[in-house]
């Protein structure tokens, strides 16, 4: 049986450096599966790659037994598969609503003449549209900032945001780029709650980079390592936390594992 | 203090107002300038109508630079793209022009596929200087394609009748441009408030983020190339139409800079501040005229000599003030006069 997301021998270089380095690896379906590893070591790279944003030098990453190395970015949406960005990537001049409703595109059919009539098929799959947004934004608990424009908000509600946008896809599997970062804790654990919840109730897949490491030893399945574009080590979270190899990528090198 | 009030139901949501105050108003509005005909004189309905036609083509440049993102400095070439087709239409073919006008549009939107193919992967500067590029290439072919344009010689554009009435005079040309006006004002609202709208506003704020959210880029900047030169063509047409003739000096380059000087003063991406800043600046160099007629010597020929550069200086410092204290232009400005009286008289 083919894994739910599985990569081969993937390599990224980019001129002289070599960003990720033949990594393989694979996810379940349902799974919280947490990919750490020190600053530069081509986590978010390797997002990138899953994502279509960029393409792999070397490797395959097949969703579902489908390549998706062949595909254009756009095309992942539809097949189900949605992410977060490191740095905020919101539509800032934008409401809530409004970045949320981009997430439903591939969801919605009308071009720009039926878009310019605005009857029928048009506005019943724009009520639809705006009533899944509304679950969303229920769900994530940012009702009182729906109509803000995103650039106005605070560091903590714009990633909400991105999180609710990823989540209007309706993902079977969510890419999530250290969420919690620059978040305070009360913050993180609403976060860490609602990605259990997306397991737990709606049987997403998540698979995140996170440097929180309270946060991946609780709530995740399998943890994966990576250093110097290499994946070192994986398993479950303790096994990962008592594995050598890593120890001494976080605490013999001098690099910060912030 | 009005507070906003609970929706009962999505389909409000969607709508495009749903107050009360907002649509009384606009029929207020719209019934004015239904009556204005009757109630002004002919010097001012071609203002309005002039007026009007600036909105349709800011409006039409919105989409594209305001909404999407995409600098153009060809307005002037689809302009005179529009204009040209239905005149060439109109007088060579002997198209009716309720036919040629929207040939026109068609037209302008085909031809901007032309430069929106080798400029989807552009952005900023490069862009513009791309569009510029452009609108000299279409001034280039009105000069020298004689066998086409006529050349130098220009077309004279007239017997725009339907049904016996010529639509080239006085209320006629109003209520056209007044029927196109809100037929594209409404269409652009439309799209604004769709999943086409929301897609172009994506690629301009991230087009990174737009595209992993399933927005295939280079199909969605074409579609803004197309519906906005649509657009603007027909206000090309239309200018046609109401000045009676077409030729090279007609179509200047300076029209794509008072385009874009029209959407940065309403306010960039919004289409009631295109609206605005057309009117403004549509309305302005009559202001000027009428305050040098009432404060200068009667005598001087100062104004009739300087006309072009004293609208140009004006242009200019408008511009500039409202990008310096009002960035988000006028719509900015109506923004903060309706949050000040709706809070009125408490302070905030
Ligand atoms: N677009 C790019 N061009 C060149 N180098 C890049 C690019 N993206 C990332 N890198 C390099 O790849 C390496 C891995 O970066 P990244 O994947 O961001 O690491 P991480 O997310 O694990 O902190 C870094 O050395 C970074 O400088
Ligand atoms: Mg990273």
């Amino acid at each position: 049986m083919t894994a739910f997301l599985e990569l081969h021998g993937v390599v990224k270089r980019f001129g002289g450096l070599v960003a990720v380095n033949d990594v393989s690896l694979s996810v379940e379906q349902g799974q919280i599966y947490s990919l750490i590893g020190p600053n530069g070591a081509g986590k978010t790279t390797l997002f990138n790659l899953i994502s279509a944003v960029f393409r792999p030098t070397e490797g395959r990453i097949l969703f579902q037994g489908q390549d998706l190395t062949r595909l254009p970015t756009h095309a992942l949406a539809r097949l189900g598969i949605a992410r977060t960005f490191q740095n905020l990537a919101v539509f800032k001049h934008e409401t809530v609503v409004n970045n949320l409703l981009v997430g439903m595109h591939s969801h919605l059919r009308s071009g720009p003449v039926a878009a310019a009539l605005f009857w029928g098929r048009t506005r019943r799959e724009e009520i639809a549209a705006r009533e899944r947004v509304e679950e969303i934004i229920d769900f994530l608990e940012i009702e009182d900032i729906r109509d803000h424009p995103v650039g106005t908000l605070s560091y903590g509600q714009q990633k909400r945001v991105e999180l609710g946008r990823a989540l209007a896809i309706s993902p079977k599997l969510l890419l999530i780029d250290e969420m919690v970062s620059g978040m305070n804790q009360e913050e993180r654990e609403d976060i860490a709650r609602f990605i259990l919840d997306l397991k737990d109730e709606l049987g997403m897949t998540v698979f995140m980079v996170e440097h929180d490491m309270g946060i991946v030893m609780d709530i995740s399945d399998h943890v994966c390592v990576m250093n110097y574009g290499r994946k070192i080590a994986e398993g479950t979270p303790a096994e990962v936390a008592a594995n050598q190899a890593v120890i001494d990528a976080y605490l013999g090198s001098s690099r910060s594992a912030a | 203090m009005r507070t906003g009030h609970f929706k009962e139901r999505t389909a409000q949501l969607v709508a495009l107002s749903d107050s009360k105050v907002v649509w009384s108003f606009a029929g207020l509005l719209l019934a004015l300038v239904l009556a204005a005909p009757f109630l002004i004189g002919n010097y001012q309905v071609t203002l309005l109508v002039s007026a009007m036609i600036a909105i349709v083509g800011a409006v039409g440049l919105n989409m594209l630079t305001g909404t999407t993102g995409l600098i153009s400095l060809g307005q002037a070439g689809f302009l005179a793209v529009g204009a040209y087709t239905n005149a060439i239409l109109m007088m060579d073919h002997g198209w009716p022009v309720w036919l040629s006008l929207p040939a026109a549009g068609v037209v302008s939107a085909l031809v901007s596929l032309l430069v929106g193919v080798p400029s989807l992967r552009l952005k900023g500067l490069y862009l513009a200087i791309t569009t510029l590029a452009f609108a000299f290439i279409i001034n280039h072919v009105i000069l020298y394609a004689e066998w086409l344009t006529h050349g130098p010689n220009g077309i004279f554009v007239s017997g725009a009748k339907v049904m016996g009435v010529d639509l080239q005079r006085g209320k006629a040309l109003y209520y056209l441009t007044f029927g196109i006006t809100v037929l594209v004002v409404f269409a652009a609202l439309n799209i604004q408030r769709s999943r086409v709208g929301r897609a172009w506003m994506a690629i301009r704020d991230h087009d990174i983020a737009a595209r992993v959210m399933g927005v295939d880029l280079l199909r969605y900047k074409l579609y803004a190339f197309m519906v906005s030169s649509f657009i603007v063509g027909i206000a090309g047409a239309l200018i046609s139409l109401q000045i009676r003739f077409v030729n090279i000096d007609v179509f200047a380059l300076i029209l794509s800079i008072e385009a874009l000087a029209i959407i940065i003063l309403g306010g960039l991406g919004s289409i009631a501040g295109a609206i605005l800043g057309a009117i403004f600046l549509s309305l302005l160099p009559e202001a000027i005229r009428l305050f040098f007629d009432a404060f200068a010597d009667t005598n001087s020929s100062f104004y009739t000599t300087y006309v072009y550069e004293i609208r140009g200086i004006t242009y200019g410092i408008v511009i500039i003030a409202f990008l310096r204290l009002k960035p988000e232009g006028l719509i900015g400005l109506w923004r903060d006069v309706r949050k000040y009286w709706s809070n009125w008289p408490l302070a905030y």
